[in-house]
């Protein structure tokens, strides 16, 4: 058996009457970076919510390590090691860093150890956290807020974490401390899933990557090939003189 | 009201409305029903004119009888100043009334939904106080002694039950009339979405403050009257909050945003009212169950009696009839041959614009310390089609927002046909001649699509709003434009019922209404199948050849390059280049924006 | 010195009120409820409080916790069989709903009690404090004292425990909670409990300092709401910045111009408003057009 960590199979979506995802499949292995690509609209951020739970899958199953979690509420998948780093702002912004980071040890509130040792973890990883942790939230630039929304996410010791869009309106300097965070993640052996819509920067980050399109998946692989694939341009941009 | 008489919608009520008129004469000795049947006009006075306010527009004011207070205390002030019965001061009370709710109106309709509510109690109880205090004017809280009738004693209370029932009836007529009329559209597009309203030349601030000073003079006018009824007014009894949430209740009971609705329910409540107070005897058990009536109301039957009624038998009807399916492609192909002169633009107000139509100008907008437009210029050409593209982030929601008014940048400006428009009310963009559609579409969802293309308007005049709803050769154009884009179908359809892909056609379609010379199209083929965007394509082409200018912000990049002369590439909060669709295809920095920059993730000081 | 003892009065009645509407205050703030019920629970509480001393001759200070709990066990049910339920249909309808309860429970108040004035009237509720030419009242200095530090309690729990920080949590970013398995219904609940808590503690407090009756609730919620307004929805140090402000002017007016106390209060609302359409620390939110 090989280590794979989440399996989507035929999974179909959507709000309202339409099918946003039609069918996909999606493997991934423990402590890869996947990342999806995709033009607006192939269906990229559904299926963070399908495996998250905030949408519900019309058919197909989602397993996490064995365990079904398709269809269940979102709290018990956040139980089951799914956490989330979101597109849009997640954090408290009337508490301070220190606060932010321990609320996400909310469900495990009651071992006292446990929620320090996790504490020590994520500030070991992430020294911002140390760094500003009497700071508000409110005051962090949109770099060191997304560090803490990851710092949050690990305190439940996920064994995925999904992330929208991570670098999305961040300078190129934050994205480069953030995507050197998201490999020291998941080099402690947690698998990360996340979209992109710049494809070479999620390429460049990721170890595996899925082109996404119309609902489906179009390819997917190891990310070096993907990212020079002439076919994505195309996606992109549309056909030459078409 | 003013349709057929046979309909029974509206001939059930005037039928009852015949008979309460003739109680006194064909009932001897009814006294008490007459006492009784007054309370319930007044009741009904008030929950009409409450509905114009809270019930269109759906500002809920738990203060409104503060104006039945003003108009009792104008009646016995001036009454006795001048020597006068308060019940010839009537026209005066709503004056009066009128006035103070003009003044008012002006400052708490400045604020919203929860912040609104409380500020109307505050009102109410200022006036309470008000009354208490300026003892020589009021006589301070023991109120003043009102002067009694000059009828014969053996006409009882007749007379009185005359006035108030021709009072009611008045109310009736005004509430009908405004709600056949485009400020009662207007209204009921402002409960809907208020923005929404302002982005299609609504001035919701005029529509508003218009709603609740009408919305005033039944009280006024009625509280006149009902102060000399009484034989005195208190500061107590005259701005009582407890008569507020009667008139509440009754309004919902009954149905909110209904003609008759506030009119049974005013019945409903003051028949109770009096119930529990025969029944029980005091005055604690009355509030008891005025209490429990209004959470029953609230938790059970939330929309009020009528419409839950009218519901039900349309729920019966449809069960007959079978659903009529509409073939999504027979919608997609056709787009009719107009005149063009349907979908020209109308000439500028004010045009001394040379070649550019709209133009922003060195545009910043800043959130939180972060630009998240840094610094943009850009300018349409007249009868261009102009796309503005970049990947998510870079500000071209921003920079959107910032021409349609819906934020005002931190620096910077926008101009349109020569004019700077850069603080300027967003209903005054509409008039302008500046339209826009949403990404995520806005249309009103309780109204029918052809009701939403006769909202928008082109300007604010007194004319306009008494005009009806029907009125003027809106509605035909509407029909034209909807058979124009092969909507024609679903002219009676809830915007609710449609697909999302019809709603935005129906958007653009609503938008048309205001023949604006600029449409800017915030993400049209998002969320939308291929043969609609081909639909939407060729409707866009159709304006452009009538003389629209048009700006895209889209991310489907082929869709863009097919249709537009000029495009701009946003990037980070600038412009990081524009030229023609060819230029834009071909150039490496558009690639790199879009697929990213290879350097990117080379981690600093490694 | 004049000055000094309407400044002292002005605080202490600042402190009770301040307790109040931070009930208000935090029940919005998760839950986007306006609470117009709160006066009808404190009037609730008072009464209630009236009587025990009236029967057992209980020191009604000592009541302060029983209230506060049976408040909260209210406050909860309420949330739990109503609010709930109605909250989807939007802010205007549980305000109409909350107004239901505070009909509701006045008429059972009016039945029970009647429509008197009832004081609670304890050994010391004559008394005063005296400091140089200070001259306080005791119940007013109990009170306020007691309201200060009551809330400063609930401040202290709001910020240093998991519940506390749960609900902060909710009301700062609905969304964020939820991704750290906050339970929006728990919350919430909470903090409907304890909203209607400070109802129930508030009333002891106001029992030894005012007489009440029944329809005496229409006068707190209104001061209560007011507050609020002033101080931005939502805010709990908008909502001592309001009770102080309020506290203030009413002991102002009491001195020099009584009667028109709680007029200029509604005044100097409506003309912040003017300026300030979302109160003195509320947000303005980015939807905004007008």
């Amino acid at each position: 058996m090989s280590d794979v960590v989440l399996t989507m199979t035929d999974v179909e979506a959507g709000y309202g009457g339409g099918l946003v995802l039609q069918g996909l499949s999606l493997e991934l292995e423990r402590g890869t970076i996947t990342c999806i690509v995709g033009p607006n609209g192939a269906g990229k951020s559904t299926v963070l919510r399908v495996i998250s739970g905030l949408l519900k899958p019309n058919t197909g199953s989602v397993v996490l390590g064995g365990q079904p979690i398709g269809g269940l509420p979102p709290a018990a998948i956040l139980k089951a090691g799914v956490a989330q780093v979101p597109q849009n702002r997640a954090l408290f912004d009337g508490m301070s860093v220190h606060e932010n980071v321990l609320m996400g040890g909310y469900l495990i509130r009651r071992q006292r150890s446990l929620l320090h040792e996790r504490l020590e973890m994520v500030g070991d990883l992430i020294p911002i956290v140390r760094e500003r942790a009497h700071d508000k939230a409110g005051n962090l630039s949109g770099g060191q807020r997304r560090m803490v929304e990851i710092g949050r996410a690990l305190m439940l010791d996920p064994s995925v974490i999904l992330m929208d869009e991570p670098s999305l309106g961040l300078d190129p300097k934050s994205v480069a401390k953030v995507a050197e965070l998201i490999r020291e993640v998941a080099s402690t052996g947690r698998t990360v899933l996340l979209v992109e819509q710049n494809v070479r920067l999620g390429m460049n980050l990721a170890t595996h990557g899925v082109v996404m399109e119309q609902g489906t998946v179009r390819l997917s692989g190891e990310a070096a090939g993907i990212a020079d694939n002439p076919e994505i341009a195309t996606m992109y941009l549309g056909k030459a003189g078409g | 009201m003013m349709a057929n008489l046979r309909r029974p919608r509206v001939f059930i009520p005037v039928i009852l409305l015949v008979l309460l008129a003739l109680i006194p004469i064909v009932v001897q000795d009814s006294k008490y029903q007459q006492s009784v049947l007054i309370v319930c006009f007044l009741f009904a006075i008030m929950a009409s004119g409450w509905n114009l306010i809270s019930g269109l527009a759906g500002y809920v004011s738990l203060g409104h009888s503060v104006y039945l207070g003003i108009g009792m205390y104008t009646g016995a002030i001036l009454g006795k100043a001048w020597g006068v019965e308060p019940m010839f001061l009537i026209p005066l009370g709503a004056i009066v009334a009128a006035a103070v709710a003009l003044v008012v109106g002006i400052i708490v309709l400045r604020t919203k939904s929860h912040a609104f509510v409380i500020i109307t109690i505050a009102v109410l109880l200022s006036f309470q106080l008000l009354a208490a205090n300026l003892k020589k004017l009021t006589g301070g809280s023991d109120g003043i002694i009102v002067q009694q009738p000059s009828w014969a004693v053996d006409l009882g209370t007749k007379p009185y039950y005359y006035v108030f029932f021709a009072l009611l009836v008045l109310t009736i007529l005004l509430s009908a009339f405004v709600m056949s009329s485009r400020l009662g559209a207007g209204l009921v597009a402002i409960r809907n979405d208020e923005g929404k309203a302002a982005s299609i030349g609504i001035n919701t601030t005029v529509y508003k403050v218009t709603a609740y000073v009408l919305s005033a003079i039944p009280f006024g006018a009625a509280g006149a009257l009902y102060g000399q009824y009484l034989g005195f007014v208190n500061p107590l009894g005259a701005f009582a909050i407890l008569t507020s949430v009667y008139l509440v209740l009754a309004a919902l009971i009954g149905g909110r945003g209904t003609l008759w609705g506030p009119v049974l329910g005013g019945f409903i409540v003051a028949i109770a009212n009096e119930a529990a107070t025969t029944i029980s005897g005091g005055v604690s058990a009355r509030v008891l169950i005025m209490g429990a009536i209004l959470i029953l109301t609230v938790m059970f039957m939330p929309a009020g009696l009528l419409p839950s009624i009218s519901s039900m038998i349309e729920r019966r009807k449809a069960k007959r009839q079978t659903v009529k399916f509409i073939d999504q492609a027979s919608i997609a192909s056709s787009l009719s041959d107009v005149d063009t002169t349907l979908i020209a633009p109308r000439p500028h107000r004010r045009d001394h614009a040379g070649d550019a139509v709209l133009e922003v100008r060195n545009v910043v907008k800043t959130f939180g310390g972060v630009d998240a437009v840094g610094g943009v210029s850009v300018a349409l050409q007249r009868g261009s089609i102009t796309g503005l593209i970049g990947p998510n982030g870079s500000g071209k929601t921003t920079l959107f927002n910032c021409m349609t008014g819906t934020i005002r940048p931190t620096s910077g400006q926008v101009i349109l046909a020569g004019n700077d428009i850069t603080s300027e009310r967003v209903w005054t963009r509409a008039h302008d001649g500046l339209g826009r559609t949403f990404q995520i579409t806005r249309l009103f969802k309780s109204m029918t699509v052809l009701d939403n293309l006769v909202a928008p308007l082109e300007r604010t005049s007194a004319r306009q709003m008494v005009a009806g709803r029907y009125t003027g050769d809106e509605v035909e154009r509407a029909r034209d434009i909807l058979e124009f884009m092969g909507l024609q179908e679903f002219e009676r359809q809830n915007a609710a019922a449609l697909s999302f892909g019809q709603q935005k056609l129906v958007e653009l379609a609503q938008v048309l209404m205001l023949r604006p010379s600029v449409i800017l199209l915030d993400e049209p083929a998002s969320g939308i199948n291929p043969t609609l965007i081909e639909k939407l394509a060729n409707v866009i082409r159709r304006l452009n050849e009538a003389g629209t200018t048009v700006l895209i912000v889209e991310h489907n990049i082929p869709l863009v390059l097919s249709l537009c002369d000029h495009i701009h590439v946003l990037a980070e909060g600038k412009i990081l280049t524009s030229g023609s669709p060819e230029e834009i295809r071909n150039d490496p920095m558009v690639i790199e924006a879009y697929l990213g920059p290879d350097h990117m993730l080379e981690a600093p000081g490694v | 010195m004049e000055i000094v003892q309407v400044l002292a009065f002005g605080l202490l009645l600042g402190g009770v009120y301040a307790l109040l509407a931070s009930g208000v205050t935090l029940i919005f703030g998760v839950l986007d409820v306006v609470n117009v019920a709160q006066g009808a629970f404190l009037v609730f509480s008072a009464l209630f409080t009236w009587q025990i001393w009236d029967a057992f001759g209980v020191e009604p200070l000592l009541l302060i916790p029983v209230m506060g709990f049976l408040m909260g066990v209210l406050g909860w049910g309420i949330y739990r069989g109503m609010v709930m339920r109605v909250a989807p249909q939007g802010p205007g309808m549980t305000v109409l709903l909350m107004f239901g309860v505070a009909l509701t429970l006045e008429g059972i108040l009016n039945l029970i009690f009647g429509n008197k004035f009832k004081s609670v009237t304890p050994p010391y509720f004559t008394e005063s404090f005296t400091i140089g030419q200070l001259v306080i009242p005791l119940p007013q200095l109990i009170s306020g004292v007691l309201g200060f530090l009551i809330l400063g309690g609930i401040y202290a729990y709001l910020r240093l425990s998991w519940a506390g920080r749960a609900l902060r949590a909710s009301a700062q970013n609905k969304d964020g909670a939820a991704l750290v398995g906050i339970s929006s219904v728990k919350s919430a609940s909470f903090a409907f409990a304890i909203g209607a808590a400070t109802a129930g503690v508030g009333g002891v407090l106001l029992s030894i300092m005012y007489p009440i009756y029944p329809a005496t609730q229409y006068d707190w919620i209104a001061r209560l709401l007011g507050i609020v307004v002033l101080g931005g929805f939502g805010s709990i140090p908008g909502a001592v910045i309001g009770s102080l402000i309020l506290g203030m002017t009413e002991a102002f007016a009491n001195t020099y111009l009584p009667q028109w106390s709680s007029l200029f209060f509604y005044g100097t609302i409506l003309l912040i408003l003017l300026f300030r359409p979302h109160g003195l620390m509320g947000a303005k939110t980015r939807e905004d057009v007008a």
